[in-house]
């Protein structure tokens, strides 16, 4: 049998021996396949012609088809084309609620000398227009953004007044945990169709005592339910954190986010940063949390049977990377890694950080990430040989332990998660919990497409569509 | 538990990758002498370890990295001419 081999990498899950090829296209066939393949005595003639089409291996030394190939694969890097999309703003420190695994190091609401100055706010608009994308994501954090309104309305406002003459598109996300949504708030959220991300953690017990506050629970309700009706139900969505107590409730939190009428529920694990950094043991919480996911990933797919509209996010930016042939844009999984690529932060302190998790490790005095002051020019910040370096790891096809990993089209690197949790910027992956969840998450929904493909392929394409 | 290896089957390369995934459970102890290069390998918590299980874990992986590398060394050529068509900004690319 005469035919070359492509570039492709193989691992096994369950029974099967899977192939992934450089633009994440996926293939599955029985253990002892890939040896097949290498050896030129590939035995199924159905697989053989799987493989010359999908690009594993070709008749002939330079595929016909390669720049279509590589199209393809330009088109699954498109972010890079985009520069830098996303830029969030931290207003402040100071918050109105006290939750047990805040990340952000928050401080009380009335504590002072914690807010952005509004000459920052001026200089991180003016350096937000200096990426070259045409699509601007101005995304307000915290501590809770909404407790300094008036620089809210002035960084909109400064960023409408530019983009006079920019002829950007402009998206608006305003964080909050919806418990200080005022009518002035709601009223600058509806003048410049500020979509609003909020957090809700499940039923009233577990979210009150993720949070601290004995009421949390009916106020953040109270102001979704205020936002849906000034934004639209489509304008507010909401994340969960899953802190060790609500490990125990993958089933209760899904359902209070169906009861309440969203229709996508992110399953989002602690990060080690702030006040979650107490939590005692990491591995036995990354264990667990795979199986809360597991869980909880189960019972979306029941409701979905049920004719209910639930997707996981996390698991549908998975779907997409594995069924389309388009990037998704979510900087956590991405190579080259989200920092400065595709996401900036410009925090409360006149600095610019590389990462939301960059300006988290600032608050234990760790300014490892912190690329420098906004005074300074956006080329100085961006191409500083502190951003150099990183980049020399922000790549998991260049990196040990992840270049060989047949995951690679699906994951990312992560330098920031590297430093804090292991020390160095470049990782050591055997003992990597980051690689440790995702791994595991996306072999189960690898497993999910090649073992129930006729049950739950209807559900995926709903849910990447 | 020691596991003796034949350079001349296994690259260097292939080795490495086995011990680099090996080394957040097991401390391993490289020596070569002529083509063939032992392995000696123990619990890094000093723990009893079963040590046919470990074996078998070991050529498996062998095997796939060599794999692997075969097919790294097949298609260097076209993975290069592939990133240089996705991302080089030359129009001029084209393979004759």
């Amino acid at each position: 049998m005469k035919y070359y081999l492509l570039p492709f990498k193989f691992t096994r899950i369950g029974d099967h021996e899977v192939f992934v090829n450089e633009v994440g296209d996926m293939l599955h066939a029985p253990i002892g396949t890939a040896e097949q393949i290498v050896n030129r005595t590939i035995e199924d003639p159905e697989l053989y012609k799987s493989l010359v089409a999908n690009f594993f291996i070709s008749e002939i030394r330079i595929p016909a088809l390669l720049d279509v190939y590589a199209e393809r694969l330009a088109e699954k890097k498109r972010f890079l084309d985009d520069y830098t999309a996303l830029h969030i703003f931290v207003l402040t420190l100071r918050c109105n609620q006290n939750c047990i695994y805040c990340q952000a190091s928050s401080r009380d609401e009335h504590c002072a000398a914690s807010s952005m100055s509004r000459e920052n706010m001026r200089l991180a608009v003016q350096h937000m227009f200096k990426s070259r994308s045409q699509y601007l994501t101005m995304e307000f954090q915290g501590g809770e953004p909404s407790l300094e309104h008036d620089l809210f309305l002035y960084g909109i406002e400064l960023a409408e007044e530019i983009n006079q003459t920019e002829h950007r598109h402009l998206t608006y996300v305003l964080c909050t945990n919806s418990i200080n949504l005022t009518d002035e708030v709601m009223a600058t959220c509806k003048q410049y169709n500020v979509l609003i991300s909020t957090s809700l953690d499940g039923p009233s017990w577990l979210h009150n005592q993720n949070r601290g506050k004995q009421d949390s629970y009916e106020k953040v309700v109270k102001g979704i339910t205020k936002a849906r009706e000034i934004l639209g139900a489509d304008r507010v969505s909401a994340l969960m954190t899953a802190s060790e107590l609500s490990l125990n409730y993958p089933i209760e939190i899904v359902d209070e986010y169906h009861k309440l009428g969203f229709t996508s529920i992110f399953l989002r694990a602690l990060n080690p940063y702030g006040k979650a950094t107490d939590n005692a043991d990491w591995e036995a919480y990354t264990n667990r949390f795979i199986e809360f996911y597991k869980q909880a990933f189960e019972h979306i797919i029941e409701l979905n049977k049920q004719g209910h509209v639930m997707i996981e996010e996390y698991a549908a930016i998975i779907l997409r990377k594995l069924l389309t042939p388009w990037c998704t844009g979510f900087v956590d999984l991405q190579s080259p890694a989200g920092i400065v690529n595709s996401v900036l932060i410009y925090n409360y302190d006149g600095y610019m950080y590389a990462s939301d998790e960059s300006r988290m490790l600032a608050e234990e005095n760790d300014f490892t990430f912190q690329i420098g002051k906004l005074s300074e020019s956006y080329e100085n910040l961006v191409y500083s040989p502190k951003v150099k370096e990183w980049s020399k790891v922000w790549n998991n096809e260049a990196i040990a332990g992840c270049s060989d990993c047949a995951l690679q089209a699906y994951c990312g690197a992560d330098p920031v998660r590297n430093h804090s949790t292991q020390g160095d910027l470049y990782g050591f992956r055997p003992t990597s919990l980051f690689c440790k969840k995702n791994k595991a998450i996306i072999e189960y929904i690898i497993s999910c497409v090649i073992d129930r493909y006729d049950e739950l392929m209807p559900i995926f394409r709903n849910w990447i569509r | 538990m020691k596991l003796s290896i034949d350079r001349q089957i296994y690259s260097d390369a292939c080795i490495s990758k086995v011990v680099y995934w090996l080394s957040a459970q097991y401390a391993i102890e490289r020596t070569l002498d002529g083509t063939i290069e032992t392995l000696s390998i123990s619990r890094n918590d000093g723990h009893p370890f079963d040590e046919t299980e470990l074996r078998s874990q070991c050529l498996r992986l062998l095997n796939d990295y060599k794999l692997r590398q075969t097919i790294d060394d097949e298609t260097r050529d076209i993975r290069t001419i592939l990133y240089a068509k996705a991302f080089a900004d030359d129009e001029n690319l084209t393979v004759e």
